[in-house]
C-alpha cells in the first residue's frame, strides 16, 4: 500500500467557517457549539507541493517495518495499550500484534489500517519509509482541497461512504444511543477493533484528490504540535492544556459520529507514548 | 478554593468548572469526584487509585506522572484533566 498522491500545493482557507458551528449547533447531535470551537476561526495556509499517503498505513507495512528494523512499539515495551470501554482504560498486553488484548490478533487485517500506534512509532516508520508525518495543514487539505467541504465526498452525508459507527450501527443522534451501540460491539465482538481493509470505500468515500479513508477508519496522527487557530475561539476550556503539548489527530474513526469525520475536525493527542485501538496514521514527503 | 476544568461532554448537564477545597492533588480529585460521582470512572480506576493516563495540569503546567504524588494545590488554583485523547 505505497501508492502516494501528488498533491500540487496551494492556499486554503483552514477550518470551518462560521456557520459550520451554527449548523453543528442546530443538528441533530449531542454535543455544544464550544466542543468544535477549536476548528475555528479559518487560518490561510499555503502549502508547498507534497505527496500524501492515499491509504493509512497498513497492518501488513506496519509489519515490514517491524521486520526490517526490530522496532518494538511503546505500548509494547510499556506492556499495555489503550481500549475505549466506558471511557478510555488502560489494558495490559494491548499492542498493534494484540489490539483487542491477549489472545486477539491481526488475522485476516493485513490490509488493516494499523492500531495502537504512538506519536513516536509513527513517526518511526515514517522516516523508516524515507516519508514524514502529515503536517495538519496538508492532512486537511488533502482531505477537502480548496474549496471548503463537510465531508471528502462532498457535503451530503451519506453513512456507506466512510467506517464510522453509523456505517456499522445506523444513525446515532444521541450519546445513550452510541453507547447502546457501543456496548451491543462489546457484546460480540469484544474489544477488536471494528477496522476495515484500507480502501474499502473507494472511490464513492474517497477526497477530491483521490485520498481514501480521511473520513473514518481509525484517527490520524498528524505532525502538527496543537495550537488554537486564535486566542478568539470560543472553545471547550478543558483542551487547554493540550495546546503546546499535544498533537493533533484528524480524521475520526470507526467510533465516530458523522459529525466527527468531517474535514475539519479536530482532536488532539498525548504524543508520549500513548496509543490505542482506533488511532493509526498515513505518511506525507515533499513533492 | 481550587477550580476543576473539565471536558463538558464528562457530566451529564456539560458543565466543565468546579470548585472544591484546595489540598493534595489526589484529594482534590476525590473531592471533585465525590461531588461528581459521575466522572469517578474517567478520574480514578477500579482500584481506586487516579487514572495516571489522564493528563492532569494546575495552574497551566501539566504535572508529570512521577510529580502528582506530591503535588499540593494551592487555593486559587485551576487544575484541568485532560484525556491523552481530547476534543473532538
Amino acid at each position: 500500500m505505497d501508492e502516494m498522491v501528488l498533491i500540487a500545493g496551494g492556499s486554503f482557507l483552514q477550518g470551518s467557517p462560521p456557520w459550520m458551528l451554527r449548523w453543528l449547533d442546530e443538528s441533530d447531535q449531542p454535543l455544544p457549539p464550544e466542543w468544535f470551537g477549536d476548528e475555528t476561526p479559518q487560518v490561510t495556509r499555503h502549502l508547498a507541493p507534497y505527496r500524501i499517503d492515499r491509504h493509512p498505513v497498513t497492518v501488513a507495512d506496519f509489519a515490514a517495518f517491524v521486520h526490517a528494523t526490530g522496532y518494538v512499539t511503546d505500548a509494547e515495551k510499556r506492556g499495555f495499550g489503550m481500549l475505549y470501554q466506558r471511557g478510555w482504560t488502560e489494558r495490559e498486553g494491548v499492542t498493534w500484534r494484540t489490539p483487542a488484548g491477549p489472545g486477539s490478533g491481526l488475522a485476516g487485517l493485513d490490509d488493516h489500517p494499523v492500531v495502537n500506534v504512538s506519536w513516536d512509532d509513527a513517526t518511526a516508520y515514517a522516516r523508516w519509509a524515507g516519508k514524514r508525518l502529515p503536517t495538519e495543514p496538508e492532512w486537511e487539505y488533502a482531505a477537502r482541497g480548496a474549496g471548503f467541504r463537510i465531508w471528502p465526498w462532498g457535503d451530503e452525508w451519506c453513512p456507506t461512504r466512510a467506517n464510522t459507527a453509523e456505517y456499522h450501527g445506523g444513525t446515532m443522534t444521541t450519546l445513550a444511543q452510541w453507547q447502546a451501540w457501543w456496548a451491543a460491539v462489546g457484546d460480540v465482538r469484544g474489544a477488536m477493533p471494528l477496522t476495515t481493509p484500507v480502501g474499502a470505500f473507494s472511490p464513492a468515500g474517497d477526497s477530491a484528490f483521490g485520498c481514501a479513508d480521511m473520513a473514518g477508519n481509525v484517527y490520524e496522527w498528524t505532525a502538527t504540535t496543537s495550537a488554537l487557530y486564535a486566542e478568539t475561539a470560543r472553545y471547550d476550556p478543558a483542551i487547554r492544556p493540550a495546546m503546546g503539548h499535544y498533537r493533533v489527530i484528524r480524521g475520526g474513526s470507526w467510533m465516530s459520529f458523522r459529525y466527527q469525520v468531517r474535514c475539519c475536525e479536530r482532536m488532539h493527542g498525548d504524543p508520549l507514548g500513548w496509543s490505542n485501538f482506533s488511532l493509526g496514521f498515513r505518511c506525507a514527503r515533499d513533492a | 478554593m481550587v477550580t476543576i476544568v473539565v471536558p463538558s461532554v464528562w457530566t451529564a448537564d456539560r458543565r466543565s468548572y468546579f470548585t472544591v477545597q484546595e489540598g493534595p492533588l489526589f484529594e482534590v480529585l476525590r473531592r471533585f469526584v465525590a461531588q461528581r460521582p459521575e466522572c469517578r470512572g474517567r478520574v480514578f480506576g477500579a482500584d481506586g487509585e487516579p487514572l495516571m493516563f489522564v493528563n492532569v495540569s494546575v495552574d497551566d503546567r501539566m504535572v508529570p506522572r512521577r510529580e502528582r504524588a506530591g503535588t499540593v494545590v494551592p487555593a486559587g488554583s485551576t487544575v484541568i484533566l485532560i484525556s491523552p485523547i481530547a476534543g473532538g
